[in-house]
């Protein structure tokens, strides 16, 4: 057997079933015509266009970004603490904690969605809007402090008793050593969680509205309706945005030796 | 390490409060909701549930498919994994890379290109029949085969990342070795390579097993309603029925087993790390 052509067929093929899909979606998007459909019929860039011209697609755009920079932001602010906490002080029940902050994780976020939904937004009388903020602060939160903590727990605590023997308060040390040098950690975590919240679907789905949408499921909802290439070249659109924010992280931090 | 306890305490508590009142509190109510009756706590709905011929065949379709997903997933995976640690170092990384590229496309532009590509009037069908093999458009979608490809195109990457890198753990020799002391690839394989990279297997295996029963958007974009799956039935449930009690079973079947491939997963990153 020549192992160097089946490594490659076998490679080739692998890679055909992963990534030749979203080749042909996005020529499906080139079409000229009217109907999703591969090969296209004629070459345009009309629908890439029409994406940017629906009114709901421009509307839960926002919603979707605006949920995952400060999702993002909220769950770092409550995750960086928690992660200093965990990885610097003898926290009581320091187990039990971190069993409460991952779950998210282990839920499933359909249910988390409905739960929320259910016994929170509807006896509580809680806008949507604030539910979906809240739904995926607590969906990155985990991200957050696991990111965060694995930076924490590769900086040495001597820089810091430094800090604080030569009379520096403990927050002065924490700003001003402990936070520089983590850097990086944070970035890759609201990365993370960017990409996380962004992309996300079931914790949303009970918690939208006719009103009030996050893309994904808006494009879900488009495409129950129409059967046009638009979905198509909005798919194509954020994939590059995901990859292009990711493989700048990657340049710029070194995003893998994080996650 | 500092012994200030209240401090760290103080430090910890925002997070915990807020996983617990928005995640672990209504979770929990939703979970008691199929416990509780007018006259009392019984187990009843769980019996009621699974009474049910569509509950049944919903149940079993989940772990059938989310059984075969892992199981083929391996197949593959191993093969890819083989191939991937088997390049030289650049093209290894760069492979790896397009491996996972997938992984930070949405679900809903992975799945979507699916329906491009296995609908009726779809690039499979186009073959098929321009090929003479059949004259009408045969249905893809909406069976299990096409949740099934979805499904597997999905989750594949994680099962090639864990083993790759439990490949890349392995002696560097001992496939060599085996194969000069007379072993054909078969063997190689069930005597070398799977006991070294078992520990990656059941890791790939849980993430692929787990994340196809939790699945949501590819049995609802191609399955629909023909081919529930236990998260697109509590939707529907919910939805069409406000049927709570049966959103509450559905919860905790996911849970439970989320939660025990995730106890595996611990269990066996600890077990490394004290070795």
């Amino acid at each position: 057997m020549n192992s160097r052509l089946s490594t490659w067929i076998i490679l080739g093929l692998t890679l055909t079933f992963l990534i030749g899909p979203f080749l042909i979606i996005i020529a499906a998007a080139l079409s000229a015509g009217n109907n999703l459909a591969f090969p296209p019929q004629g070459l345009s860039l009309k629908w890439f266009i029409k994406v940017f011209e629906v009114e709901s697609f421009r509307a839960s755009f926002g919603v979707s970004m605006f949920l995952a920079i400060f999702g993002t932001l909220a769950a770092l602010v409550l995750g960086i603490p928690a992660a200093y906490a965990m990885t610097r002080f003898k926290v009581p029940g320091a187990e039990t904690v971190k069993l409460i902050v991952s779950s998210p994780i282990i839920v499933p976020g359909i249910i988390v969605g409905l739960a929320l939904l259910q016994y929170f937004v509807i006896p509580l009388g809680v806008g949507i809007g604030l539910a979906l903020f809240l739904a995926h602060t607590a969906l990155i939160l985990p991200y957050a402090v696991r990111v965060v903590s694995a930076s924490m727990e590769n900086l040495r605590v001597d820089m810091e008793e430094a800090a604080l023997m030569l009379g520096c308060t403990r927050f002065g040390a924490f700003r001003r050593i402990v936070l520089p040098n983590i850097r990086g950690g944070v970035l890759a975590a609201f990365i993370l969680g960017f990409v996380t919240s962004f992309n996300q679907v079931p914790v949303s789905l009970f918690l939208s509205g006719p009103g009030l949408r996050t893309l994904p499921i808006d494009m879900i909802a488009y495409m129950e309706i129409n059967y046009d290439p638009s979905v198509a070249a909005l798919s194509a659109l954020l994939a590059f945005m995901s990859i292009g924010i990711v493989f700048a992280a990657e340049r710029f931090i070194g995003l893998s030796r994080y996650v | 390490m500092f012994e200030n306890r209240a401090i760290g305490l103080a430090l910890v508590l925002p997070a915990a409060i807020f996983a617990a009142a928005l995640f672990l509190l209504p979770v929990g109510i939703l979970l008691s909701e199929a416990f509780r009756t007018e006259t009392g706590w019984s187990l009843s709905a769980y019996g009621e549930f699974f009474a049910s011929p569509r509950n049944q065949t919903v149940f079993f379709r989940t772990l059938k498919l989310a059984t075969l997903v892992a199981a083929v997933s391996a197949v593959i995976g191993y093969a890819a994994a083989f191939a991937i640690v088997s390049l030289p170092p650049t093209s290894r990384g760069r492979m790896f890379g397009l491996v996972t590229l997938p992984l930070m496309i949405s679900p809903v532009a992975r799945t979507y290109a699916w329906l491009v590509i296995l609908g009726r009037t779809g690039f499979v069908n186009q073959i098929l029949v321009d090929l003479g093999l059949i004259e009408t458009p045969i249905r893809i979608l909406f069976t299990e085969t096409a949740v099934f490809i979805g499904l597997l195109q999905l989750f594949l990457p994680l099962m090639i990342i864990s083993l790759v890198s439990a490949m890349e753990n392995m002696p560097r020799d001992a496939v060599p070795a085996a194969r000069i002391l007379g072993a054909n690839w078969l063997q190689v394989f069930w005597k070398v390579i799977l006991p070294l990279t078992r520990e990656g297997l059941v890791i790939g295996g849980t993430l692929v097993f787990t994340g196809s029963m939790t699945a949501y958007i590819t049995p609802a974009i191609l399955g629909g309603s023909k081919v529930l799956m236990l998260e697109t039935l509590l939707y529907q449930r919910v939805t069409v029925a406000n049927d709570f009690v049966a959103a509450s079973v559905i919860a905790m079947i996911l849970i439970v087993m989320s939660f025990s491939a995730n106890l595996l997963l611990k269990r066996l990153a600890t077990a490394r790390k004290s070795r």
